[in-house]
This record gives C-alpha cells, sequence and structure tokens, in this order.
C-alpha cells in the first residue's frame, strides 16, 4: 500500500498527519526561516554583511574556539567520569542500597537549575572559597575561568553519560569476559580487548550529547567563564540582552547551527547504527562473571565515592545556603529565605507549575503520535516530518529562543509575552525525546502482534487501544518526565519568552544570583530539585503500575 | 489508524488547553505594567505602596538596565508595558534616541531641580544614588592597605585580579563608573581610557548587573569593586563586613529615572504610578524600606545615617545629554579596548 493510498484509505490518520505538519510549521519552521531571513536580509535585500561581520570579528572567533574546546573537554571528561561509574555501577556488583545511593547522588545535578553547581563552586573555590582558603591555605586563587567551567560543566553534564552507559555495559554478557578469561587473558587484557570495544559506539554516543549539551549551555559560563574566556551561546546572550542586538545575536547563534548539526547527524546517522548486541545462548539467571578484581573494585568504588561525595557535598551547601541569614556573613539559622519564595515567588512558582503541567502532557501526546505514525504508518514526507521533528531539540537553546522571539513578537502571530508561547516552545524542544523513546520501542515490537490482533478480528481503534497503546504507554512516560523535568529546569531558550505576565523559577534563580540574594536563589534550587524529585517518584509508580515488554527505565532517557 | 475516541480526547484537551492559557493571559487587565531596573527587594515594597495609596496594581518583571532597553526596544513596534522604572538616567537618554518614550510632566516637575529632569518630560528623577568604592575589610587588613581614597589606590598591585565590577555591555552602573572615569580626566577620553587599561588587570570579573559583585566582596571572594551607594549600603546592612569610601578626585552620581512608553496600553494608570513615584509620596518611604537611594524631590529629606556616609564626599553629577550622546561610542569602544584588549 502507497503512502498517499494509506491517506486516502485512512482519514484519521490523514488528519492527524495534517495536525502535527501545521504546528510544525508553525512552531519549527516558521521561527527558524524568520531567523534566517532576520541575518540575511536587510531592508527587503539580501546581505551577508552582518553574518560576515560576526565571522571575521576576531573576538568572536576566538569566543568560537573557546567553545569548541570547552565542548570537547567536557566530552572527554564527562565521557570519562561517566563510564567510571556506568561500569562499577554494572560489574562492581554494588549492594542495593549502594546503587540507589549513587543513582540519586548522578540524578542531582541533572535535575537541578543549571547554575547550582556553579554558585557551589564560587562559594568554594573562589580567593576565599571554603576549600581553597579555610581548608587548603591557599591564596590567589580564581574561581573564574576555563578550568572552573570545565569542571562544574562536568560535574553538571556527565550523569548523561552515565545514564547512556550504563544499559549498555548491563547488556554486555559478562560471561564473554569470562570466556576471555579462561583461554588465559589477564583481567586488564579482558577489559582493553573485550570490553572496551564493544562499547565505543556507546562512548562515542556519550561524548557527542556532552559536546552538545556543553554548546547549548550558556548559564554555567555566564557565571563562571569570566572575561578570560568568552563563549559562543553567552556572547549571542549578552549581544541581544545588554547590547540589543538582535540581528547580531542571531547570527552569533547561527554560527553554532554548524556544529550543533554536525553532532547530531553523527550521532543519529552514524553511531547509532553501530551498537554491537552480545548473544551467548546462556540463561540470564547464570550468576554473573567476575570482571573485576579486589583491588580494581576498590579503586574505582573509591573514585566514584569521592565524586559522588563531591555532588552531595555541592548541594548540601545550597541546602545551607538557603538555611542561614547570609552566607559568608551571618550563619544564623532562618526559614526567611523560604517566606520570601511562599510569599513574592508564590507567582512564579505558579506559573512555573501551570507551564510545566500544560507542556507535560502535550509533549507527552506530541512524542507518542509522531513516533507512532512515523514508524507505523507511511504517507508522504514521513522522513522529513522526523527529521523537521528533531530540529528544536538539536539546536542549542539560545538559537531557538532568539528564533521564537523574533517570529513571535509582532502579527502575524503575536504570542510574546503569553504562557502559550513558553508552552509551544518546551513541547517542541523537549518533545522529541517521547518521540524517539517512542521509535525505539516500536523498533523491537513486531508488527505481527498488531496484525495478530486484526485477524482474530479486532478493529485498528480496538488493536490500537488494546495492543499497541499499552505497548508504548513507557514512552509516553518517559516523555512526560523529560519534558516536566525541563520545563523546571531549562532557561537558555525560555529567559527569551518570560513576560510580565509570565515568568519562570529559573529565571528568578538566575536574577537572584546576580543581584545580592543567594539564599532566595538557593531557596528556589532546593525546591525545584523537591518538586522534580517528587514527580520522577510518581511517573517511576506510573511506569511500574503499567509494566510493558521492553519498557525504559525513565531516568535512562533523561539524558538525550 | 487513531482512534477516533482518542482523537476526540486529543482535540478536547488542545481546546481547553488554549482556552485556559488564553485566559490565563487575560490575569494583567486592570493592571500597569512595568520594566523594574531597581532590584525586587527595592522594588516590590515601592509597588505595594502604591497599591495601597492608588488601588491600582502593578505587573512587573526586573531587568538589569541594558537588558531592560533591550527589550523595550525590541517591542517598540507593539509595546508590552507602561512605565520603565529605575535605572540610571544615561540608560534614558539612550532610549530617547529610540524614540522610546512619551513625554509626560508629573505635578512634582517644575519642583525638581534642572538635572532631575529631562526638559522635556521624557524623563522624571525619582532618586540619586552616587558612585562608591566598596572595599572588603579583612582583605584591607591582610594586605595593610587603608580603604581606597583616589581613584589611582585601585592600582595597587594588591588588588591584582581582585577588583569586581559592572559590564558596560549590560549595566547601568558600568556606563555610570566609566562617565565618571572620564570625568575625573577632564573629559579626556583617551587618558580615562588609558586609566581603564591599567585597571583591566586588577579586575576578576566584570559582572552582569551592577550590584553582581557586592556579594563576592561581602565573601572576599574579590577585594574590592565601584558601585552604587544602594548596593554597597545594603551590603553591609546584611552583615558582611565592608568599607565604603569616595575616591577625592570626585567620583560621578546618577540620578534614577522613570518614564512612560510610547504606545502604553494603560498610559493613565502609567501616568499615576509616574505622579506617585516622582513626588514625596514615594520618596519618604525610603527610609521605612532600608532603601538608601538620595530623594530626587528637595522636600523629602535625606535620612540621617546616609547623610552621615556621604558627608565630606567629592560626588559631580554626569552630565545626562553628554553621556546619552555617546554611550553607545564609549561602549564599544570599552568593549574592544578593554573587554577583550
Amino acid at each position: 500500500m502507497t503512502g498517499a493510498a494509506t491517506l486516502r484509505r485512512d482519514p484519521a490518520v490523514a488528519l492527524t498527519v495534517a495536525v502535527l505538519w501545521l504546528v510544525l510549521a508553525l512552531f519549527v519552521a516558521f521561527p527558524m526561516a524568520t531567523l534566517l531571513a532576520r541575518i540575511f536580509f536587510d531592508k527587503g535585500a539580501f546581505s551577508a554583511d552582518g553574518f560576515l561581520a560576526v565571522l571575521t570579528d576576531r573576538h568572536q572567533i576566538r569566543a568560537f574556539w573557546n567553545s569548541m574546546l570547552l565542548g570537547v573537554l567536557v566530552g572527554v571528561g564527562g565521557t570519562l567520569l561517566g563510564f567510571m561509574f556506568a561500569f562499577t555501577a554494572a560489574r562492581a556488583r554494588l549492594s542495593r542500597g549502594l546503587l540507589t545511593v549513587v543513582d540519586a547522588a548522578v540524578l542531582l545535578p541533572l535535575v537541578s537549575p543549571p547554575f547550582t553547581t556553579a554558585i557551589a563552586i564560587i562559594f568554594s573555590f573562589g580567593p576565599r572559597g571554603l576549600i581553597t582558603y579555610e581548608l587548603l591555605g591557599l591564596k590567589g586563587v580564581t574561581a573564574y575561568g576555563l578550568t572552573s567551567t570545565l569542571f562544574s560543566e562536568i560535574l553538571t553534564f556527565f550523569p548523561i553519560a552515565y545514564l547512556t552507559l550504563r544499559p549498555l555495559l548491563a547488556g554486555i554478557d559478562s560471561n564473554i569476559e569470562g570466556m576471555a578469561q579462561s583461554l588465559g587473558a589477564s583481567r586488564w587484557r579482558v577489559f582493553r580487548t573485550v570490553t572496551l570495544p564493544l562499547c565505543v559506539p556507546g562512548l562515542a554516543n556519550a561524548f557527542l550529547l556532552l559536546f552538545a549539551a556543553s554548546l547549548a549551555d550558556f548559564a554555567t559560563p555566564l557565571i563562571l567563564a569570566g572575561n578570560q574566556f568568552p563563549v559562543l551561546p553567552t556572547q549571542a546572550f549578552l549581544q541581544i540582552t545588554g547590547l540589543f542586538d538582535l540581528r547580531g545575536g542571531a547570527a552569533l547563534s547561527l554560527v553554532l547551527l554548524v556544529p550543533a548539526m554536525a553532532v547530531f547527524l553523527l550521532q543519529r546517522y552514524w553511531v547509532s547504527r553501530r551498537f554491537y548486541v552480545t548473544v551467548t545462548g546462556k540463561g540470564a539467571g547464570q550468576a554473573p562473571h567476575d570482571s573485576v578484581s579486589p583491588r580494581a573494585r576498590a579503586a574505582l568504588l573509591a573514585a566514584c565515592a569521592f565524586v559522588a561525595v563531591a555532588i552531595i557535598y555541592f548541594y548540601a551547601l545550597l541546602l545551607y545556603a538557603s538555611l542561614v541569614v547570609a552566607l559568608g556573613a551571618n550563619h544564623t539559622f532562618t526559614l526567611a529565605h523560604y517566606r520570601v519564595i511562599f510569599t513574592e515567588g508564590l507567582r512564579v512558582i505558579g506559573d512555573t507549575l501551570i507551564i510545566a503541567a500544560f507542556a507535560m502532557p502535550l509533549g507527552g501526546l506530541y512524542g507518542v503520535l509522531l513516533g507512532y505514525l512515523v514508524t507505523r504508518k507511511s504517507f508522504p514526507g514521513r522522513r522529513t516530518m522526523e527529521m523537521t521533528s528533531m530540529v528544536n531539540y538539536a539546536l542549542p537553546g539560545t538559537i531557538v529562543g532568539i528564533a521564537y522571539l523574533i517570529a513571535f513578537n509582532e502579527p502575524p502571530i503575536e504570542l510574546a509575552g503569553t504562557a502559550l508561547l513558553i508552552i509551544a516552545c518546551y513541547v517542541f524542544r523537549y518533545g522529541p525525546t517521547g518521540i524517539r523513546a517512542t521509535i525505539a520501542l516500536l523498533q523491537q515490537i513486531d508488527r505481527s502482534l498488531e496484525e495478530a490482533s486484526l485477524g482474530l478480528g479486532a478493529g485498528s481503534g480496538t488493536t490500537f487501544r488494546r495492543v499497541t497503546l499499552p505497548l508504548i504507554l513507557p514512552a509516553f512516560f518517559a516523555g512526560l518526565g523529560v519534558v516536566f523535568i525541563r520545563s523546571m529546569t531549562a532557561i537558555s531558550a525560555t529567559i527569551f519568552l518570560v513576560s510580565v505576565s509570565w515568568t519562570l523559577i529559573t529565571v528568578k534563580i538566575l536574577e537572584n544570583i546576580t543581584e545580592l540574594s543567594l539564599g532566595p536563589a538557593a531557596a528556589y534550587s532546593v525546591l525545584v530539585v523537591v518538586i522534580v524529585f517528587v514527580v520522577i517518584a510518581l511517573i517511576g509508580l506510573a511506569l511500574r503500575a503499567f509494566r510493558a515488554p521492553g519498557s525504559t527505565r525513565v531516568t535512562s532517557l533523561l539524558g538525550g | 489508524m487513531i482512534p477516533a475516541r482518542l482523537k476526540r480526547a486529543f482535540a478536547r484537551t488542545f481546546a481547553a488547553c488554549t482556552f485556559a492559557v488564553t485566559s490565563f493571559a487575560a490575569h494583567a487587565q486592570g493592571t500597569v505594567n512595568v520594566y523594574s531596573i531597581w532590584p525586587e527587594n527595592w522594588a516590590r515594597p515601592m509597588f505595594e505602596e502604591f497599591t495601597r495609596a492608588t488601588g491600582i496594581k502593578v505587573n512587573f518583571v526586573r531587568f538589569s538596565s541594558g537588558e531592560a532597553l533591550a527589550r523595550v526596544t525590541a517591542e517598540k513596534g507593539n509595546p508590552r508595558i507602561d512605565v520603565l522604572f529605575g535605572g540610571p538616567v544615561e540608560t534614558f537618554a539612550a532610549g530617547i534616541a529610540e524614540g522610546l518614550f512619551e513625554p509626560y510632566k508629573s505635578p512634582s516637575f517644575d519642583k525638581l531641580p534642572a538635572r532631575m529632569k529631562h526638559a522635556d518630560g521624557q524623563w522624571i528623577a525619582i532618586a540619586d544614588d552616587p558612585l562608591v568604592f566598596m572595599t572588603n575589610e579583612k582583605f584591607l587588613k591582610e594586605n595593610n592597605l587603608k580603604a581606597p581614597a583616589s581613584w589611582d589606590d585601585l592600582l595597587a598591585p594588591a588588588y591584582k585580579n581582585m577588583l569586581q565590577m559592572a559590564d558596560a555591555r549590560t549595566s547601568g552602573t558600568a556606563v555610570t563608573r566609566i562617565f565618571s572615569i572620564i570625568e575625573v580626566n577632564g573629559r579626556n577620553e583617551d587618558k580615562a581610557f588609558a586609566y581603564m587599561k591599567k585597571l583591566r588587570p586588577n579586575v576578576q570579573i566584570f559582572t552582569k548587573s551592577g550590584g553582581g559583585g557586592t556579594l563576592p566582596v561581602g565573601l572576599g571572594q574579590a577585594g574590592g569593586g565601584i558601585f552604587f551607594i544602594v548596593d554597597a549600603l545594603d551590603t553591609k546592612a546584611k552583615g558582611y563586613d565592608v568599607a565604603i569610601s569616595f575616591p577625592k578626585e570626585g567620583i560621578g552620581t546618577s540620578a534614577e529615572a522613570i518614564a512612560l512608553i510610547k504606545g502604553a496600553k494603560n498610559p493613565d494608570l502609567g501616568r499615576k504610578l509616574i505622579d506617585w513615584a516622582t513626588s514625596p509620596a514615594m520618596q519618604n518611604q525610603f527610609a521605612k524600606h532600608k532603601i538608601n537611594f538620595v530623594p530626587a524631590h528637595p522636600d523629602v529629606a535625606l535620612e540621617p545615617s546616609l547623610a552621615a556616609v556621604l558627608k565630606g564626599a567629592n560626588i559631580f553629577p554626569i552630565d545626562a545629554d553628554f553621556a546619552g550622546k555617546n554611550r553607545k561610542r564609549v561602549v564599544d569602544r570599552w568593549i574592544a579596548e578593554i573587554l577583550n584588549p
């Protein structure tokens, strides 16, 4: 049956496809086209001057290479750290309790507002830092620059590597390692020649994800990079909000588009096709082979414990800062900061929760619908639809935010200042995680299941409801979770979209940090972490209730 | 195929969402919309007093001056706010060049001295805010320094990489600072930039907002910096051990202004806010809320402890016209020569 024929025969599919194309055109294609037009058209005539001016400005070139350098270093460092954690979790035979602690510590940076580690680093490693000065007595240390930005971004983003590598390592049957060892290879040789090569695609994948995350992050460099180490996302932000140069800022963002797209395509079409599957034909119930020597196990445990303690220390500091009058000056216990956020800040919290509550179901639904259609139905432009849906997801948030700001401020489509615009931004930027999860799930499920149902006399509606829907529910919940978490913690795109009527907690935190109000900033951050943990737990419970074959843990999808 | 029931549910959810979103957007009606350049902890009590006095609600977001100006400029074709509140006068001068404001003379207009108002009423001052040097006492003691009493004191090697001040791309504080330096150098711009170049190695970081460096200085992460007196006294009031001093050559002060936005959707409510803010009705409340601005209205008395700090200080006003005309050029030069040498 050809694609066009499907649409004619199945008006429901045709209608859904048309609606999806309409929203994709409105919220993905239109803003991007407006952005490009703004950069390349000056008073109606084509002109690349503004763009070239940015490309040839030596400060911006320096910022570009700084961004690349930072991205590569974060990619390498984060992948190594993530691999270490994943390897420890998969091979070092941790007890259940210990595993939970590691998981929670690793999740913390992923679910908190992006600059929380940045503040903790300033407190700990500045010229009068708790660690550098009070503990080690060092003088003249600076908390700003490449080192601290790198450190903070690695700690913030390595969980992405951990979450993508852990299932991979768990999937490699340790009996293969056992066989190699019984053939006479040492443990180290087995690791080097068997385990590591099997992980290469996963490592490359993690590297690319981390590189992209670093490229999109403007909040950490805004606080930590200082003036010696300018990076592009921050420069683009300052160009627009500081020098009110929308064209220049848009052009700067466009420069980011090239590496971002390259990384995305590499990750999607090269790395993802090179995953190996290990099949041994042995039952899974067998005792796993012991691939780690006791000494290596101790070393791994110590290293992971060190990092986990560091993370917990940073968040404990944050909690402490939210509970004292003024960190560093007056350490009297107070609940005043929480009083502030629950009185003055109540509207912001309400705004954020309302926006997240609307974005969550819409994003989840969008992900499942689009993912289902592009995998199970054939219609013209199927591949194009999938690619288009990935655009807002692959691009750094700064670009998306700027594009939305330019496209929707004036008629014909005037949405600036409304909650709808922020919700749309979240749905189309983070909904694609749900699309990917749906596609991945459906690829594991044989069509014959659905065909059997049809053959036994059920209508296509009943088949979808009774067979397909339960199978893709985990993807739906994963989509919900990701959209919710990002709605609570993202800032790079939405900072351009807040208004007098609608503002977000993350924007408020950034404002408080740049002012003198550290206490409220810390209190808001703690609140966000708590809300997100509660919601993740609820989604986890829902997932367990709908436990279906092939369901993925919701957390393992957060990294994407 | 999508079952009809799911489809209907989807359509219904979507319709409900759009309805809810649009009705939420309408909750701003009947209030005056404001971008405040004053930080929230000062703007909020003022707006609450205003609501108490007039019954008019204030819907506001806080942006630093550069961000606020960028927003208002970007929204010129379709203004989203009625009043731009607070922020140094040179920001407003730059806004006049963009044609952002609607001239309005409030009842207090005639009482104010010439430098506290734009001749045509494009903006009116609500407060005056001198710059100060603020240093960390512990840092001074450790380095055997006295609180800096001259611009040249800041060049001392002990301050290497230990000063924090605002970034001229986003902060009005920074622009007032740069024009102060130009002024004390007899408006010889080259001399002023030569000084800033010498100062550069001592600057640890240029912060996004004017008060951004106060906390690091309070904590001793930085040794000192140049801030507006409100921010400096606020740091001290929070309990941080800092010294406040003035250079003998003099330092600039900048009026803090308010203006009506051209094309505002609620111009009458906006005018009421301006009437109130430029009168003693608001400025008499500064002391009560521990806001250390110098009142702009001559009928409002200076709070005694603030007067004590300012006693003997050499403070001069920044020429708003000169600053407004040269702002863009000077900031561009600052970016090229000082920020990214």
